[in-house]
């Protein structure tokens, strides 16, 4: 008897054409939705704002205008904003993950009298909103005399309890009897917390770090009415400045949104290694 | 075993007469000693009342269900659990109210708990480091390190992270963790249970290799028999948190205390039947007397259990001399060395019995069945043994 050869198919796997290109036509509305605006603000920072408003609108700049960045970086304390940013968003940053971390163990892992009421209390101050917490917030750092002050920017945001929240959950998810074996070893609570805990929740700390980071390096109102000291300003309030009643330097804040959105990328290019999943493989039996 | 139902001055009687033994028994060598120990969580009592004493080099198996309050106990010696009521002594001192990290004990958890982020030669010296007054130098840590892993077989993974090892050596770095700290005391939660069987009774003999050159107190927590059986000096079989017996292997298998160890001990199970003591004192079995092996008399009609291993029961195809009864196969269970039968019997009893491999009876054929002498064993009316018995052949 002759066999037939079949040839292969995976039809059955196979998508229609038709479903691929509906996806793929979605997936670019999306890419449109995210990069048109980036690619408006580089196309205006590279332009003289006069020739801005022009019908139809010069997407590609011919020449190219750097103006607007000379007079961003000569005119204006942009340097200074920057560092200001960074350093306040860095320590609160820096602060939080010790703090929340911390916070996030002891309510995960320690057993004390309260321990329900304090949970709660931090679960309703999440609930209040910011708009509503800054005038008395304002009046605690006058009296404290921390206005126009690093600490005026600092110490607030520290108070948010999200980030214990957070924490606590990555910590709940780490075998008890990984620090109960590590007490038993002779480790103190605080070398439990540092050796076994931290490193096993690195990656939820990177992901909550650079929520944190991202929240301190974008926040405005509150550094606007905590900080007038054009020096102690950040970025955000700074470049937010930059627009007046009367004017509006369209070329100039493009620049300075352009040069701000440097830092952040930067960092969040170098960070993102750091997203992997908690690796929990070989601390139990499977 | 149970003491519920007793007056408050026959406890009170009964604690001195168990503080009393215990005194006596002090200067011996004992690594560990319970007494008295309760444990409760809100009104759930795991622990009841639970004494023990483990002699320097001992190997004791604690064996009982999922939830007897087995693993309670480690982790109230290690001091990972408070105790609710009584004292927990290891090398002689108090420790209730001792950290865990000075107990002086180590632990092989029943999830290896190893820390994964760290590698093997960390995990291991890591209870080393951890020393504090005096601090351990480098030097000494390296060389400790290196000799418990040599001890557990482990030198060439040294570098190697948990994740990256078999679950045997997985289990074998943990192993190595609580050896390196040179405790007086070594506890060890079902550190086999997630094996595979065969890798089981590898570790097995490795555990007991390890045992019998360290020579250290060691409490070891199973549900598993054969586990208990085979590694243990002595067992304590434990049920909803009491005691249930405390004996050698051999004592639990032919002596047990009361009924659940008698069932809990043996595979397949003893084989148990319900009647009651015949007006003249004698015990039936099947229709037949059973020749009890003291003088105990049981108290006329009083209801009594009569147990029987399949083990202890041999099966022909012709009835002989020492043969007992006759019955049906019912059902044949073939385990490779052995064959178990459960037959019924001519009064409607269900008992199994132990046959050769090879042996060729099927089911529906009728066999006969002949009880080793001291086969049987009596239990009261709450369960508690009574004692061994054996068949009265002139009955027949």
């Amino acid at each position: 008897m002759k066999l037939r050869r079949v040839a292969p198919t995976n039809s059955g796997l196979r998508k229609p054409r038709a479903a691929i290109a509906l996806a793929y036509a979605v997936l670019l509305v999306g890419v449109a939705v995210a990069l048109v605006p980036f690619l408006y603000v580089l196309s205006t920072a590279l332009k003289e704002t006069t020739s801005l408003f022009s019908y139809p609108p010069d997407w590609i700049p011919s020449p190219v205008y750097w103006g607007n960045f000379e007079s961003l970086l000569a005119d204006h304390p942009f340097v200074r904003w920057t560092f200001n940013t960074l350093f306040v968003a860095g320590a609160v940053t820096a602060l939080k993950l010790w703090f929340d971390s911390m916070a996030g163990y002891a309510l995960a892992k320690m057993e004390f009298t309260g321990k329900r009421g304090v949970a709660l209390l931090f679960l309703l101050s999440v609930a209040i909103p910011i708009s509503a917490l800054i005038i008395p917030l304002f009046f605690v750092i006058r009296y404290l005399g921390l206005l126009n002050t690093y600490w005026a920017l600092i110490l607030p945001p520290l108070a948010n309890p999200l980030g214990i929240f957070m924490a606590r959950s990555f910590i709940v998810s780490i075998p008890d009897d990984l620090e109960a074996s590590a007490r038993l070893d002779g480790a103190s609570e605080f070398t439990i917390y540092r050796k076994i805990v931290l490193p096993l929740i690195r990656p939820g700390l990177v992901v909550l770090g650079m929520f944190t980071f991202m929240l301190q390096y974008t926040s405005l109102i509150w550094p606007l009415i905590a900080v007038q000291d054009s020096k102690r300003q950040v970025l955000a309030v700074g470049i937010s400045g930059l627009q007046s009643a009367f004017l509006q330097d369209w070329g100039l804040l493009s620049a300075g949104m352009l040069l701000a959105a440097i830092p952040i990328t930067v960092i969040f290019l170098v960070v993102q290694r750091a997203f992997v999943v908690n690796d929990l493989s070989g601390a139990l039996k499977e | 075993m149970d003491s519920g139902g007793k007056s408050g001055d026959e406890k009170k009687q009964e604690r001195k007469e168990r503080e009393g033994n215990v005194a006596m028994s002090a200067s011996e060598d004992v690594a560990v000693r319970l007494i008295q120990v309760a444990k409760s969580y809100g009104d759930v009592e795991v622990l009841q009342s639970f004494d023990l004493q483990v002699r320097e080099g001992e190997f004791v198996v604690l064996l009982g269900p999922s939830g007897c309050g087995k693993s309670t106990i480690l982790k109230l010696i290690a001091g990972l659990e408070e105790a609710s009521y009584g004292e927990i002594h290891v090398a002689g001192e108090l420790v209730n109210y001792v950290r865990p990290r000075d107990r002086n004990v180590a632990m092989v958890f029943q999830n290896y708990a190893l820390y994964p982020h760290m590698s093997v030669r960390d995990n291991i010296s890591f209870p080393l480091k951890m020393t504090r007054r005096p601090r351990i130098k480098r030097s000494a840590i390296d060389e400790r390190t290196a000799e418990a892993a040599a001890i557990v077989n482990l030198t060439e993974f040294l570098d190697r992270k948990p994740g990256q090892l078999s679950g045997g050596q997985r289990q074998r770095v943990a192993l190595a963790r609580a050896i390196i700290r040179q405790p007086e005391v070594f506890l060890m939660d079902e550190p086999l249970s997630n094996l595979d069987a065969l890798l089981r009774a590898d570790m097995r003999a490795s555990l007991l290799e390890v045992h019998a050159r360290i020579q250290k107190a060691t409490l070891y927590v199973t549900h598993d028999q054969i586990e208990a059986m085979t590694m243990a000096d002595r067992v304590v079989v434990i049920k909803q948190g009491r005691t249930q017996q405390i004996g050698t292997p051999q004592e639990l298998y032919t002596t047990p205390a009361n009924t659940f160890v008698a069932q809990f001990i043996g595979s397949p199970k003893m084989a148990m039947h319900k009647t009651s003591v015949d007006g003249d004192g004698t015990v039936k079995f099947a229709g037949l007397s059973l020749k009890l092996n003291t003088d105990i008399k049981p108290e006329p009609k009083a209801a009594v259990t009569v147990g029987v291993r399949p083990s202890s029961l041999k099966i022909a195809a012709e009835p002989d001399r020492q043969a007992c009864f006759a019955g049906t196969v019912e059902r044949r269970d073939y385990v490779g060395s052995d064959s178990y039968l459960e037959v019924q019997l001519a009064t409607g009893l269900h008992i199994v019995a132990r046959t050769a491999a090879d042996s060729w009876f099927a089911v529906g054929d009728i066999v006969h069945i002949a009880a080793e002498p001291g086969a049987f064993h009596l239990f009261d009316e709450v369960g508690n043994r009574l004692c061994g018995a054996s068949m009265v052949m002139s009955d027949r």
